[in-house]
C-alpha cells in the first residue's frame, strides 16, 4: 500500500500493544498487524498478570475498567508426590491494600481485546485478521516493513517490531532467530473450569475480587522437566500443566491425560469438586532461558516479548517481561525517530535498556537454571516422593520416639534420593540462582 | 433479588457501575431497558421477564441478577389487558396453489385453523388467489373451510409479489380476520412479507406452535430463534391480524370431508397501477437437487460425521431399504458434499418422516427443532454424549460404515421375514 | 447508479451456546458479525458500481456497536456508510425494522435517485427474511426475493433482469427500476479486504443517524412500533431419550437391539413392511 507508517508491529499480544500504546501517546504513527480475528484470539498464557507493568503503560487501568479477574493476595507453592503434597504459601494483607493489584488474573481474550482497545484509542490503527508473511528489505538487507496476505498487501514502515509470539515464524524466516528447539520450550495445555464465584471464594478462603495461585512441582509431571498451575479467575479455575517439549518427545506422555489426571490428585480435586470445563486451550512457553535469547535488534528491527524467548521460568514471569520490552522497545523506536536513524546501531539503545532492566538481569541471573532443571531430574521423580514420604512419617503420631521417628523419616528420605545426591542438589540449585 | 408484582425476580442495573453503553436494551427481548433521565440503563421491573440477557451482555457487570434454572414453555409470565379486538373475526388461511390445486401447507394450516376456531368460536376463511382455480376451491372446503373467498384473475396466474400482495391484502381489508396463517413456502415468505407490511400488522414467521390464550382470545406463536437456540412465544396485541407464517410438515395434513358445506364469494381484482415485472423463464433444476425431501416418508441424514463421499451409496442404499431418501444437516451442506434443497433444519427444511436415521449427525438444537415431528427417531453416532440421542427412540452408538451394513443386513431380513411368514 | 445496502450486525449464531441451567443463551463472548447474506448483497453492489459506476451506501440500523460492520463494509467497498442508531429504534420488531430502514433510504434519496437496494435474504439471528420485502413495500420499489443472479441492468430504459430462486427451479424476471433485491449466499462471494482499504475503513468517519434526522415517528420504530412482542423465551423442549446400544459390545447385537426397540410399536412394524401405504 502506498500510506506509510512510523512504525509497524507484528502481533497484538502484550508485548506488541505496549509498544504501541507508548507510540501513539506520543502522537508515532503507527500500525499492529495481528493474524487473529481480534486481539487474543490467538493467544494463551497461564493467567497473570503484573499490576507495576501495566500501570508504566497505562497508569490509570483500574479506572478504565481494565477486565481484571482476581487480585492475588496469597501465592502457594506445592511440591506434590503421587498421593500428597507439600504446601509453601504466603498471604499478606499488604495485597489487599496498598499493593493491590500487584499480580492479579485476566482471561486472555478479554484482557488482550481490552488492551488493544486503549492503544486504538490513543491512536493506533490495529488490523486485524491478517498475516504477516514476510518482511520487506532493501537491497542492503535493513528491513523497510512488512508484507501482509492481503492485496496491495505491502506496507513501509521506519522500523519494524518483532512481536508475533514464541513461535514466531517471521523471526526464524527473516533469520534473526534460530528455529526453536523442542529443548527450549515447554508445551503447557490449560483447562478453564467454570465454579460460581461464591464457592471459589470459600474453597479459597478469599474475599469477593480477590484470588490465589498456586504453582505445582513433581510428580505431576511424571518425571519431566515440567510444572502444573492453579488459578482463580472470577467465577472459573485456570488448570494447567506443561513440561520440556523434548522430554514430551523422549517420554511419549500425552499432555491431555497428564491434565486429567493432575484434576484427581487428592490436593487439586476438592477445590475443583463440580466444576465444568469450559475451555480447553494449549501453547508453547519458551523456557530456554538467558542463552535463547536472540539478537533482540538489527537493522530496522527489534524483536520483543516471547519472540525473543522473554519468559522467567522460576518466577513464573513472562507477560511482565513481554510488556516491559515492548515498552523498551518503543522507547528506542522514539530516540530513533529523533536521531532518524534505525539501523543496528540506532536501534541498540534496545539492547542497552534492556542490560539494564530487571528483564535481562533476572534472564542473566538464572541462565543456568533451565540446565539445572535438565541434570536434576530428581526434582520431579524421586525427591518429591522422598520429601512427601518424610513428612508423612512425621505427621504419624503414634508411641514411637520422636528419636526414632526421625530416623524413620530420615531413611524414607534416603532410600529414595541418597544423600551425597541431595547435597549436590542443594548446591547446584544455589549456584544456578545465584 | 427484587421481585415485580408478577412474582418474577428481575433484574437490576447498578447505576454506579453503568457505562451506558445500551447492549443491554438492544438484548432485552421484551423491551424493558431504557436510558434514565440520567444517563445509565434503567430496568422496568413490571416488563422484565428475568431472562437474565442484559446481565450475559453487559460487559461491565453492572447487572444484578440471579440466574435459577428455567423449566418449562409460556407460564405465567405476562398477563396482557384485553380480549380481541372488536369487528375483527375469523381465522384466515392463504391458499397457495399449484397447478390450480391447492399445495399442501395450506391444507394443513386449514386443519389448524379449524381447531384454532373451535376455541375462538369462529369461522375459517379460506383465501384463494390465482387463475383457473375451481378444483382448489372444493378442496378448500373439503378441508375444512367455512368460507372461502377467491379471486380468480388471469393477472394472477402466476405469482408476483405487486399483484397477490394487494390482492390478499385488499381481501384482508374486506373480510377483516382476526388471524391469518401463511405457508412458510418460498412464495408464502415473500407474499407475507408484503402482505403484512401493507397492513401495518405483526407478521411471526416460521413458527412451530400456535395456540390460543384462554384469557385473551389472543394468538400465541412459538417459533425458534437465534438458530433454533431459543424458543420465543410471540404475541401481536392491538394489531391485526395476527399473521403467522408455518413451515410445511408442522402441522398434520387433516382429513378431506369430501361432502363438507360452505360458502364461495368470489371477488374482483383491483390491479395495482404500477409497472409490472415480465416473468422470462423458469428453469427447472436437476434432479438430484430437485428432491423434495419433504415428501419423503423415511429419510435417512448424514451429519458431519459421516461427510464423505464414501457414505453416499451406502445411507442411498439404507434409504432406498426403508422406502425413502438421502438427506443431509447443515455441516455437509457447507462441504459442499450435498446440495441445500437435501438440507434438513432450521434453515433448512423441517420434515416430519414416519421413519428418521441420522447418521453422524450430533443433534444441534438447530436440526433437532425441524424432526421433532418425525414420528421415530433413529440415531447412529460415535459420540455417546450426542444430544440427537436425547430424541432418539433408539440409538447406536459405534462407526457407522460398521452399523449401517449391519442395519441393512438385518432390515432386508425383517422385511423379507415379514412376507414369508404371511 | 446509486445502490444501498442494508447490513445487520448479527451474533455468530454457530458459536451461541445455551446455559443448560437457566436455559438462557450465552451470548458473553459470541462474536458479533456482519450478517453472512448481507455481505453477499454488498459484494453484488460493489460489483455493481465496479461495472457500471456510481455509488454504494451501506446502512444498518443497531446499536453503536454496529459500527464494525459498518466499517468492514467501507473495507470492502462501501462508499459511505450510515448507522441508524437511537436508543427509541432498541426492541424493533420487522415491521418497525423495515419502516426504520425505509425512512433511512427516503432520507439518502432526498439527495439522489436510488436505483437497487439490497439485502440479504435473512438474517442468522431471526431468521424471518420479512425484512427486504417490507422495505421494498413500503418504498414502493419493485420487489425481488431470493436473487442468486444479476443477468443486467439497463440504466437507460431503468430496467433489471434477475434470476431467482423458486420452488423447483430458477425464475428469470426483470422488471423496473427502483428495485430491492433480497439475495441468497451464492449471489456472490465477499472478496477480502485489501490492505489499503482496510486501513482506511478503520479510520474512516462513520454517520449516525437518529430518528428525528430520517424524520421517524418515534411511535412507528423500536418497541413502540412494534406489533409483536415476545411473551416468554425458552430452551426447546424435545425429548424422548430411547434406549442406547453400545456398537463396541458388538454390532449385530446393537443393532437388533436398535431395531426391536424401534419396532415394539407393532403398528409402525406394519406400516414399515408395507413400504408405508395407509
Amino acid at each position: 500500500m502506498d500510506e506509510t507508517f512510523d512504525a509497524a508491529i507484528v502481533g497484538a499480544g502484550p508485548a506488541g500493544i505496549s509498544a504501541a500504546c507508548v507510540l501513539a501517546d506520543r502522537g508515532v504513527k503507527v500500525i499492529v498487524l495481528e493474524r487473529g480475528e481480534y486481539p487474543g484470539s490467538k493467544n494463551m498464557f497461564g493467567g497473570v498478570l503484573y499490576g507495576h507493568h501495566l500501570r508504566q503503560i497505562i497508569p490509570d487501568f483500574v479506572e478504565r475498567n481494565c477486565p481484571i479477574e482476581r487480585n492475588i493476595v496469597e501465592s502457594r507453592l506445592w511440591y506434590l508426590s503421587e498421593e500428597g503434597g507439600l504446601s509453601f504459601a504466603y498471604r499478606d494483607t499488604a495485597f489487599f491494600e496498598e499493593r493491590r493489584n500487584n499480580a492479579f488474573t485476566v482471561g486472555r481474550a478479554k484482557f488482550d481485546r481490552w488492551f488493544a482497545d486503549q492503544a486504538r484509542a490513543k491512536g493506533a490503527v490495529i488490523v486485524s485478521a491478517t498475516v504477516v508473511t514476510d518482511l520487506l528489505t532493501d537491497d542492503a538487507g535493513r528491513v523497510t516493513g512488512v508484507k501482509t496476505d492481503r492485496a496491495d498487501g505491502d506496507l513501509r514502515a521506519k522500523v519494524v517490531l518483532l512481536a508475533d509470539g514464541v513461535n514466531s515464524p517471521l523471526a526464524a524466516k527473516a533469520g534473526f532467530r534460530p528455529e526453536v528447539r523442542p529443548e527450549n520450550v515447554a508445551l503447557v495445555v490449560k483447562e478453564l473450569i467454570a465454579l460460581p464465584e461464591e464457592v471459589i471464594d470459600e474453597r479459597f478462603g478469599v474475599s469477593p475480587g480477590n484470588g490465589v495461585t498456586c504453582e505445582i512441582l513433581g510428580n505431576v509431571t511424571l518425571g519431566m522437566n515440567g510444572i502444573a498451575f492453579l488459578y482463580t479467575n472470577r467465577s472459573s479455575v485456570s488448570i494447567g500443566i506443561g513440561a520440556n517439549l523434548a522430554d514430551f518427545a523422549m517420554q511419549q506422555a500425552r499432555p491431555y491425560e497428564m491434565l486429567e489426571s493432575l484434576k484427581t490428585h487428592p490436593m487439586i480435586a476438592p477445590l475443583i469438586k463440580d466444576g465444568k470445563p469450559k475451555e480447553y486451550l494449549a501453547h508453547w512457553l519458551p523456557e530456554g532461558g538467558y542463552d535463547t535469547v536472540p539478537r533482540l535488534c538489527g537493522e530496522g528491527f527489534l524483536i520483543a516479548g516471547d519472540s525473543a524467548m522473554m519468559f522467567n521460568a522460576l518466577h513464573r514471569e513472562g507477560s511482565n517481561l513481554a510488556m516491559t520490552s515492548g515498552r523498551l522497545a518503543a522507547e528506542t523506536i522514539l530516540e530513533a525517530i529523533e536521531k532518524n536513524d534505525f539501523s543496528s546501531s540506532g536501534l541498540q539503545g534496545y539492547v542497552k535498556r534492556m542490560q539494564d532492566s530487571y528483564v535481562l538481569k533476572d534472564l542473566r541471573k538464572y541462565r543456568k537454571f533451565p540446565s539445572f532443571l535438565e541434570t536434576h531430574k530428581e526434582l520431579f521423580t524421586s525427591l518429591p516422593r522422598a520429601t512427601c514420604a518424610a513428612a508423612r512419617e512425621m505427621l504419624t503420631v503414634d508411641q514411637v520416639p520422636k528419636k526414632a521417628r526421625q530416623r524413620d523419616a530420615w531413611k524414607a528420605i534416603r532410600g529414595q534420593v541418597p544423600p551425597l545426591r541431595l547435597l549436590r542438589l542443594v548446591w547446584d540449585a544455589w549456584r544456578s540462582v545465584r | 433479588m427484587a421481585k415485580n408484582t408478577r412474582g418474577i425476580e428481575v433484574a437490576e442495573i447498578m447505576a454506579d457501575k453503568c457505562i451506558a453503553c445500551q447492549i443491554c436494551i438492544g438484548e432485552c427481548p421484551v423491551g424493558a431497558i431504557e436510558l434514565s433521565p440520567e444517563g445509565v440503563a434503567l430496568i422496568d421491573p413490571e416488563v422484565c421477564v428475568g431472562c437474565g440477557k442484559c446481565f450475559e451482555s453487559c460487559p461491565v457487570n453492572a447487572v444484578k441478577y440471579q440466574k435459577k434454572k428455567r423449566t418449562k414453555l409460556p407460564g405465567e409470565e405476562r398477563k396482557v389487558p384485553g380480549a380481541g379486538l372488536p369487528g375483527y373475526q375469523g381465522v384466515g388461511v392463504y391458499i397457495e396453489t399449484i397447478d390450480g390445486r391447492g399445495a399442501p401447507v395450506s391444507w394443513e394450516l386449514v386443519g389448524k385453523a379449524r381447531e384454532l376456531a373451535g376455541q375462538l368460536d369462529a369461522k375459517v376463511l379460506g383465501l384463494l388467489l390465482g387463475n383457473n382455480v375451481g378444483p382448489a376451491t372444493d378442496e378448500a372446503i373439503a378441508y375444512g373451510c367455512d368460507e372461502v373467498h377467491v379471486i380468480d384473475d388471469p393477472l394472477l396466474s402466476h405469482y408476483l409479489p405487486a399483484t397477490y400482495g394487494k390482492a390478499l391484502s385488499d381481501l384482508c381489508g374486506k373480510l377483516h380476520p382476526a388471524i391469518l396463517l401463511v405457508g412458510a413456502t418460498p412464495l408464502g415468505r415473500d407474499l407475507a412479507g408484503v402482505v403484512a407490511t401493507r397492513l401495518e400488522t405483526g407478521l411471526t414467521a416460521d413458527c412451530t406452535g400456535l395456540f390460543i390464550e384462554k384469557e385473551t382470545g389472543l394468538l400465541l406463536m412459538t417459533r425458534p430463534t437465534f438458530g433454533g437456540n431459543i424458543m420465543a412465544t410471540i404475541f401481536c396485541q392491538r394489531h391485526r391480524p395476527q399473521m403467522s407464517s408455518v413451515r410445511p410438515k408442522v402441522f398434520r395434513m387433516p382429513d378431506k370431508e369430501p361432502g363438507r358445506k360452505g360458502v364461495v364469494s368470489r371477488h374482483e381484482l383491483e390491479a395495482p397501477a404500477v409497472d409490472l415485472p415480465t416473468i422470462v423463464s423458469f428453469i427447472p433444476s436437476g434432479d438430484f437437487a430437485g428432491t423434495d425431501i419433504v415428501r419423503y416418508p423415511a429419510l435417512v441424514v448424514a451429519g458431519r460425521g459421516a461427510c464423505d463421499p464414501s457414505s453416499l451409496p451406502l445411507l442411498e442404499e439404507l434409504a432406498k431399504l426403508v422406502g425413502g431418501v438421502i438427506a443431509c444437516s447443515r455441516p455437509v451442506v457447507q462441504s459442499g458434499l450435498m446440495p441445500y434443497e437435501r438440507q434438513v433444519g432450521q434453515t433448512g427444511k423441517t420434515v416430519a418422516p414416519k421413519l428418521y436415521i441420522g447418521v453422524g449427525v450430533s443433534g444441534a438444537v438447530q436440526h433437532l427443532v425441524a424432526i421433532q415431528g418425525a414420528e421415530k427417531i433413529v440415531a447412529i453416532n460415535s459420540d455417546p454424549n450426542a444430544p440427537i440421542f436425547r430424541v432418539a427412540d433408539a440409538g447406536i452408538v459405534g462407526d457407522y460404515q460398521q452399523i449401517v451394513p449391519e442395519l441393512i443386513a438385518q432390515l432386508k431380513k425383517k422385511k423379507s421375514n415379514g412376507k414369508s411368514e404371511l | 447508479m446509486y445502490f444501498v445496502v442494508c447490513i445487520k450486525q448479527v451474533p455468530d449464531t454457530a458459536e451461541v451456546k445455551i446455559d443448560p441451567e437457566t436455559n438462557t443463551l450465552v451470548r458473553a463472548g459470541v462474536e458479533s458479525i456482519a450478517n453472512p447474506y448481507d455481505l453477499a448483497a454488498l459484494e453484488e453492489a460493489v460489483r455493481l458500481k465496479e461495472r457500471y459506476g456510481g455509488k454504494v451506501t451501506a446502512v444498518s440500523m443497531g446499536p453503536p456497536q454496529a459500527e464494525s460492520a459498518l466499517r468492514q463494509a467501507l473495507s470492502l467497498g462501501a462508499d459511505e456508510v450510515v448507522l441508524l442508531s437511537d436508543r427509541a429504534f432498541a426492541g424493533a420488531d420487522t415491521l418497525a425494522t423495515s419502516y426504520t430502514l425505509s425512512r433511512a433510504v427516503e432520507t439518502l434519496r432526498e439527495e439522489n435517485p436510488i436505483d437497487l437496494v439490497l439485502c440479504g435474504k435473512q438474517a442468522i439471528d431471526g431468521d424471518t427474511a420479512q425484512t427486504g420485502p417490507g422495505i421494498a413495500t413500503r418504498l414502493g420499489f419493485t420487489q425481488f426475493t431470493y436473487v442468486v443472479d444479476v443477468e443486467w441492468i439497463d440504466p437507460e430504459k431503468k430496467r433489471v433482469q434477475v434470476r431467482r430462486k423458486v420452488e423447483g427451479g430458477f425464475q428469470v424476471i426483470n422488471g423496473p427500476l427502483p428495485a430491492l433485491l433480497s439475495v441468497e449466499l451464492e449471489l456472490a462471494k465477499p472478496r477480502r479486504a485489501s490492505l489499503p482499504m482496510l486501513v482506511d475503513s478503520l479510520r474512516a468517519p462513520v454517520k449516525v443517524w437518529d430518528a428525528k434526522t430520517i424524520g421517524a415517528s418515534l411511535q412507528l420504530v423500536g418497541l413502540k412500533g412494534s406489533p409483536t412482542w415476545v411473551k416468554a423465551i425458552a430452551s426447546p423442549q424435545i425429548h424422548r431419550a430411547g434406549p442406547k446400544w453400545d456398537a463396541a459390545q458388538g454390532v449385530s447385537g446393537a443393532v437388533s437391539g436398535a431395531l426391536d426397540a424401534l419396532f415394539a410399536d407393532e403398528d409402525f412394524e406394519a406400516k414399515f413392511r408395507k413400504g408405508w401405504e395407509a
